[in-house]
């Protein structure tokens, strides 16, 4: 028997539910790769796998040591600058990608039905990034990421009945330690990874069974076929789209590499603290309002984006035509823009 | 539904669903730290060495700054310098004679009581005890074993 039947019998492959799985019919208007931003985020989650694993090889969770071993990472081994500015970049980018895609989904309002539980796997995708992020530029232990945990797992810490277990759950106890680097560095490699994969793969189950909703261009009712092939013509866009990126992001790498700040210091909160761009609108707000509206707050705004399908199917019941998701979506939008700019500004 | 098949369903379920709940507790109460706290009294200054509304720092047992103060003759202040807000460290701004936290612009006067920002409560004040001419700050052992 030759190598290649051995394979064959010991690998068989179903060639017919094979082509069933990769021609997927993707809508036109996905060609202006623009709409298509969900990949985006995608190949940026492979990215970060990738440069973390390599990472990981020297990085050391202890708070002693920490420290030094991002600035070996970064200053002694070879190449080690540009994997961690690849990572450290790549997260920017896979967490500005989701927010457009995001924004995208719902100014189209393609969370409608029969898609509102895949809007809800996509947001909790937002939030296990953005938790990714926290625990990310926490592990560096420099004073930014010592003060980023300390208010983190404040802010965890009032939250409403399971604040204080909560924080110390996090921490690992009362104050920021040990247990608390220990904990973060196994959020951040394992136990995020595996419930954003979990995650990934239901929103893929969902978009490939409910199929990508169809949005209408002029000029689109001209084309003889609503549909194209995932294979390989939806995979010729992506690749380009995923070249482009690739480009912006060792651009962004070669021109800003990461640099490490001073080494934690608990004793001491800088005078001029802030956190990564993608926390500045909650920073400012609990800049300018109570501890209880301060922590509420982003817990509502949680709970709405879970619930705007629901919500936005009885302003459509209520007051139908009128638009409303739009202009509340662009209140939103600006509002938090403002929160923005003003904590990129402001004191 | 036929009641024979319901009983073996829950007869199956319940206790797989008993077992699971009973891990799921077990791990959350592993995970949870244990703490133990013990009081420990501890000298900190002389009043000799300390002039009325001057301040001194110490460390507390989990290594965070305090402030003592003192505020009247035989009258001392050991002021914890944990914002209230979101626990960042405020510093003493001598020219303002208020504490100030640059995480969320929160204000304390010289007894830690809040004067601007979103702190909800004054700072924390350690139980101080005067015995003779010598200041003792209980400061709580906090153990995470």
């Amino acid at each position: 028997m030759g190598l290649k039947n051995w394979f064959k019998e010991s690998f068989p492959v179903d060639t017919v539910a094979l082509i069933t799985l990769t021609s997927e019919p993707i809508p036109n208007h996905l060609k202006r790769w623009w709409w298509g931003l969900g990949g985006t985020p995608l190949f940026m989650f492979i990215i970060q796998i990738l440069t973390g694993l390599m990472l990981i090889f020297y990085y050391v969770p202890d708070p002693d040591k920490a420290y030094q071993s991002v600035e070996y990472i970064t200053y002694t081994s070879k190449f080690g600058w540009l994997i961690r500015s690849i990572h450290r970049w790549a997260s920017n980018i896979m967490i500005a990608a989701l927010l457009l895609h995001m924004l995208r989904v719902f100014f189209t309002r393609t969370y409608r039905r029969p898609r509102e539980l895949n809007w809800m796997f996509g947001v909790t995708l937002l939030l296990l990034t953005l938790f990714f992020g926290f625990t990310g530029y926490s592990l560096v232990y420099e004073q930014m990421s010592y003060w980023a945990m300390k208010v983190g797992t404040g802010i965890a810490g009032a939250t409403p009945f399971i604040g204080p277990w909560l924080a110390d759950f996090i921490r690992g106890g009362s104050e920021i330690g040990q247990n608390t680097l220990t904990r973060f560095f196994l959020f951040h490699i394992a136990l995020l990874p595996f419930i954003t994969l979990l995650f990934v793969g239901l929103h893929l189950y969902l978009i490939r069974t409910l199929g990508v909703s169809e949005l209408k261009f002029p000029g689109d009712e001209k084309a003889k076929k609503k549909t194209y092939p995932l294979f390989p013509d939806h995979v010729y866009t992506e690749i380009i789209v995923v070249t482009l990126i690739l480009i912006l992001l060792v651009s962004l790498s070669l021109l800003f590499p990461a640099g490490l700040g001073e080494p934690a210091d608990p004793s001491v909160t800088p005078l001029h603290i802030k956190p990564e761009w993608y926390f500045f609108p909650v920073f400012r707000w609990l800049k300018i309002t109570n501890l209880n509206v301060g922590v509420l707050g982003p817990i509502i705004f949680i709970f709405l984006l879970y619930a705007w399908p629901f919500i936005d199917r009885l302003f459509e019941k209520k007051f139908p035509g009128k638009e409303i998701t739009f202009w509340i979506g662009i209140a939103g939008f600006l509002t938090i823009m403002v929160f923005l700019v003003w904590e990129i500004f402001g004191h | 539904m036929d009641r024979r098949k319901v009983l073996k369903s829950v007869a199956t379920f319940l206790p797989i669903s008993a077992a699971f709940t009973g891990l799921a507790a077990m791990g959350v109460r592993f995970i949870t730290p244990v703490k133990r706290e013990i009081n420990r009294k501890i000298f900190t200054v002389g009043l000799e060495e300390l002039p009325l509304n001057a301040t001194k720092r110490f460390k507390d047992l989990q290594g965070r700054d305090l402030m003592i103060v003192r505020t009247g003759e035989r009258e001392v202040k050991a002021i914890s310098t944990v914002c209230t807000h979101l626990g960042c460290t405020v510093f003493w701004q001598k020219d303002r004679q208020e504490f100030f936290c640059p995480c969320h612009n929160g204000s304390f006067d010289k007894n830690g009581l809040v004067i601007a920002g979103p702190p909800p409560a004054p700072l924390d004040l350690y139980p101080v005890e005067i015995e003779g001419d010598n200041v003792f700050v209980i400061f709580k052992d906090i153990k995470e074993v």
